[in-house]
Parts: C-alpha cells; sequence; structure tokens
C-alpha cells in the first residue's frame, strides 16, 4: 500500500509538471491569440478563428495523438513524448482562453478607454493599469473553471505514453486485480483540484472590493 | 493669439454616409462660458468629442491657444497633439470613472503617469481638490460607493487636477436626478466665477443662460443660432430655437 502511494505522488508530479507547465505557456499566449482574434486584419482574425474552432471542435485526446504522430508521418522525425504533451496541451488550453480574455476584454465599456485618452494615459498604461484589473476581476470564475478541467484534462497523457497519475493508478489496478488504486487517484485529484478552487475563491475575494 | 483659446473654423464630419457636422465655426476666449444646447442627435456631442481628440473630424480647422490640432481636415503630428489634449479635460454624462481605484487615486494616477508628478504632489492636489468638492471624506472609498453626483464631482476632480485651461462638460447632469443636478451646476458656476474657459452641453436652460456668456443651439449639424445668452434664450429669432427653447418650459 505504502509503495502504492509513493508510485501514485510520482504519477501526481508527472500530472503537476503538465499542469503547471500547461498555464506557464498558455495563459499569455491565450492573449496573444485573442488580441489575433479580435485583429483587424480579416486574415489573421480568419486564420486565428479556424485555430480556434479546431482546438474547440475536436477532442483534445486527437490533439494530443496528431501532434506526436503528425512530424513522424510527414518527416520522418518523432520527438520526445513529454514535448509532445506540452505542446498539444498549450494549443489546446490557448484557445479556451483566448475566447475566455476577448469575453473580458470585451465586457470593459468604451467609457473606460475614453476616460484614459482624455486623461493622456499611454495605450500601454490603458491596457496595464485600467484594462487588464478589471478584466481579471470579470474573467476569473471562468479562468476557474478552465484550469480545475485541466487538472483532470492531464489525465490524458497517458494517451501517447506518458505515465501520469491516472495510468500509474490503471497500471496498479490491473497488478492489484483491484480497482482501489482508481478511487485513490480520484481522491488525488480532488484534492489538487479543491485546493485550485480554493486559490480562485481566494483571488476573486481579494477582487471584491469594488462594484 | 491674445486670449483667443479656441477658434474654430468650418468643422464637419461624417459617420459614413451621416453629415454630422456641418462647417461648423465658433470661437471662445479665455475666461468665458460657452453653453450648447440642441436636441439629441444635433452634433453636439461629436463637436466635443472632435475637440477633446476622442473623434476625429474630416474638415476644416482647430486652433486651440493658437496650435492648430487640425488644419484644412490634415491633423499636425502627434506632439502637437498631445500637448493640445494637456490643454483640454474633459466631464463625461456617465463620470467613467476607474472603478478599480480608490476616489483618491482616481484622480492622481494621471498626475502621476502623464505629467510625472510626486506621489506626496499629486495627493496634496487631490486632497485639495476634494475638499473643494466637499468629498475630502471620501478619498478612500471606491466609485461604487459614491452617489451620481459624487461620482460626478470626483471625475471634475480628476479633470480639474491635470490643470486644463478649457474644461468641456459632455451634458454632466443627464444621469442624475434634480436634486444631484442643482450639486453639479453649482460646482461648475463656482468655476466659471474663477473665470474657468469652459464648454457646456447641457439641457439645463436656466443653467446655460445663467452662468454662460455665449450660447449656440445646434440642430442636425449645423449651428442655428448663436448669440448671447439672454437674447438667445428669451428671444430665439430661429423658428427651431423658439420650440425647442419653448419646450423646456
Amino acid at each position: 500500500m505504502q509503495n502504492l502511494i509513493m508510485q501514485m505522488l510520482e504519477g501526481t508530479v508527472t500530472s503537476l509538471q503538465v499542469f503547471f507547465l500547461t498555464l506557464l505557456f498558455s495563459l499569455p499566449l491565450g492573449f496573444v491569440v485573442a488580441k489575433g482574434r479580435m485583429s483587424r486584419n480579416f486574415l489573421l482574425r480568419g486564420i486565428v478563428n479556424l485555430y480556434i474552432q479546431i482546438m474547440r471542435g475536436t477532442p483534445l485526446i486527437l490533439q494530443l495523438i496528431f501532434v506526436y504522430f503528425a512530424p513522424y508521418y510527414v518527416v520522418g522525425v518523432s520527438y520526445d513524448r513529454f514535448t509532445a504533451v506540452i505542446v498539444a496541451f498549450v494549443l489546446n488550453y490557448s484557445a479556451y482562453f483566448a475566447e475566455i480574455y476577448r469575453s473580458g476584454l470585451q465586457s470593459i465599456e468604451k467609457g473606460q478607454y475614453e476616460a484614459s485618452k482624455v486623461l493622456g494615459f499611454s495605450k500601454t498604461h490603458t491596457f496595464f493599469y485600467i484594462v487588464l484589473p478589471q478584466v481579471i476581476k470579470r474573467i476569473l470564475p471562468s479562468l476557474g473553471n478552465e484550469v480545475v478541467t485541466l487538472v483532470k484534462d492531464t489525465a490524458l497523457a497517458q494517451t501517447i505514453g506518458v505515465s501520469e497519475l491516472f495510468r500509474v493508478a490503471q497500471n496498479a489496478a490491473s497488478r492489484m486485480f483491484s480497482t482501489m488504486p482508481i478511487f485513490v487517484a480520484g481522491v488525488f485529484y480532488f484534492v489538487m483540484n479543491y485546493i485550485v478552487s480554493k486559490l480562485f475563491d481566494f483571488f476573486e475575494k481579494k477582487l471584491s472590493y469594488y462594484r | 493669439m491674445g486670449n483667443l483659446m479656441i477658434k474654430a473654423e468650418n468643422i464637419s464630419k461624417s459617420f459614413g454616409t451621416l453629415e454630422v457636422l456641418h462647417d461648423i465655426s465658433f470661437s471662445l476666449e479665455r475666461g468665458n462660458v460657452l453653453s450648447i444646447i440642441g436636441p439629441s442627435g444635433s452634433g453636439k456631442s461629436t463637436l466635443l468629442r472632435i475637440i477633446t481628440q476622442l473623434e476625429k473630424a474630416d474638415g476644416g480647422s482647430l486652433e486651440i491657444k493658437g496650435e492648430y490640432l487640425f488644419k484644412d481636415g490634415v491633423y499636425s503630428k502627434t506632439e502637437v497633439q498631445k500637448r493640445i489634449g494637456l490643454f483640454t479635460g474633459l466631464v463625461f454624462q456617465s463620470f467613467n470613472l476607474f472603478p478599480h481605484f480608490s476616489v483618491l487615486r482616481n484622480i492622481t494616477e494621471a498626475q502621476r503617469a502623464v505629467l510625472k508628478r510626486s506621489k506626496e504632489e499629486a495627493e496634496e492636489k487631490a486632497y485639495a481638490l476634494l475638499k473643494r468638492m466637499s468629498l475630502a471624506d471620501k478619498a478612500k472609498s471606491y466609485p461604487c460607493e459614491l452617489s451620481g453626483g459624487q461620482m460626478q464631482r470626483v471625475s471634475i476632480a480628476r479633470a480639474l487636477a491635470l490643470d486644463p485651461e478649457i474644461l468641456f462638460f459632455d451634458e454632466p447632469t443627464s444621469a442624475l436626478d434634480p436634486e444631484l443636478t442643482r450639486e453639479i451646476l453649482n460646482v461648475i458656476r463656482s468655476l466659471a466665477e474663477e473665470k474657468m474657459t469652459m464648454v457646456v452641453v447641457t439641457h439645463e436652460m436656466n443653467f446655460a443662460k445663467g452662468i454662460s456668456d455665449h450660447a449656440i443651439f445646434m440642430e442636425g449639424g449645423y449651428i442655428v443660432e448663436e448669440g448671447d445668452p439672454i437674447s438667445l434664450f428669451e428671444h430665439p429669432q430661429n423658428r427651431r430655437t423658439q420650440e425647442f427653447v419653448k419646450s423646456f418650459e
């Protein structure tokens, strides 16, 4: 039993690596995608829109397989599985985050930009000090939703052979002829997401000092 | 240039095929108050937004304190536009305060970011203005905790903090009930007594008559009639002005 827990903790480390690396890249990248999605250039807007549609319109499990195997079939090179997982997750989550950012950006009243312009703020100052803080407050609930989903989605990394928490649990289950490890894994996911939710609650409270 | 603060010549503006301003010309001297009245859609707000650089004009010329913002429809360089922007302040109908900043920071932010004043200097200025607006005790409050009249007074303080030479008001009381309206009108009146140069777009006829040196009646993008406020409001010559003024009695 102790051995099992140790193995599952190791798997959890891999799951957490996927989780944090995905957030590290997709949270900022989502902003770039959102900007492209709102661009006045119709070609750029069209391409970004198509990308978002594909990411949202096909299963993540399929995207994982595609990202890992497509380079091999097209140019004959294969690469690290873990890297492939991160690439697929970042591509997928950037698209979702982009749509959340867009909803937030578009909800900011025109008057906020006008007041900033009249007061002489630069575009950068307006974005970072006036717009962004208000956007963050507004999108926090949807962002929390997405991050909780990401914790659970890390289980898909095993599709291309990355041994994360859920794969470890399944292996143990077949070794032990028992579903118990699967339920233990469930507890692990639940605890991780409990922490994520509490963290988001904390930030929401911190930002509830206005309106 | 003497005391000429604004000189507008033949300003025109269209949104698509809709012409919202035709050949608008007027001038304003230092220390004077100009009021602009007219029905909704007459172009008065657009005119204000062109002078405060929230919209671009299509044609005509505009000089502010002897510098061209645009001449024959061609805009000056960005630095000139910015410099002119510092002369002008605008108070919005819907306040547009920054909800995530305290009242104090609403007033200090631009002083620090744009005028590069020190924190102490900016706060000193802000407290002086808040005192003047009878809001000294609200410095640490957030806009959502204020009444409409208080919010509008904060937004006037925010504009005044940058020491503008001309202050523009775009229907500053239209979002307020009569009592709060009086509150705001008193503030504007006291600014007029101090010889602040101002342009006020308003529906408050009696107020406009009381404080302005000059009044303009606009309709359909034209200046239909203008003159000193007493004659414009009490003896309008144009039939449309007569109807409009009468509808407020």
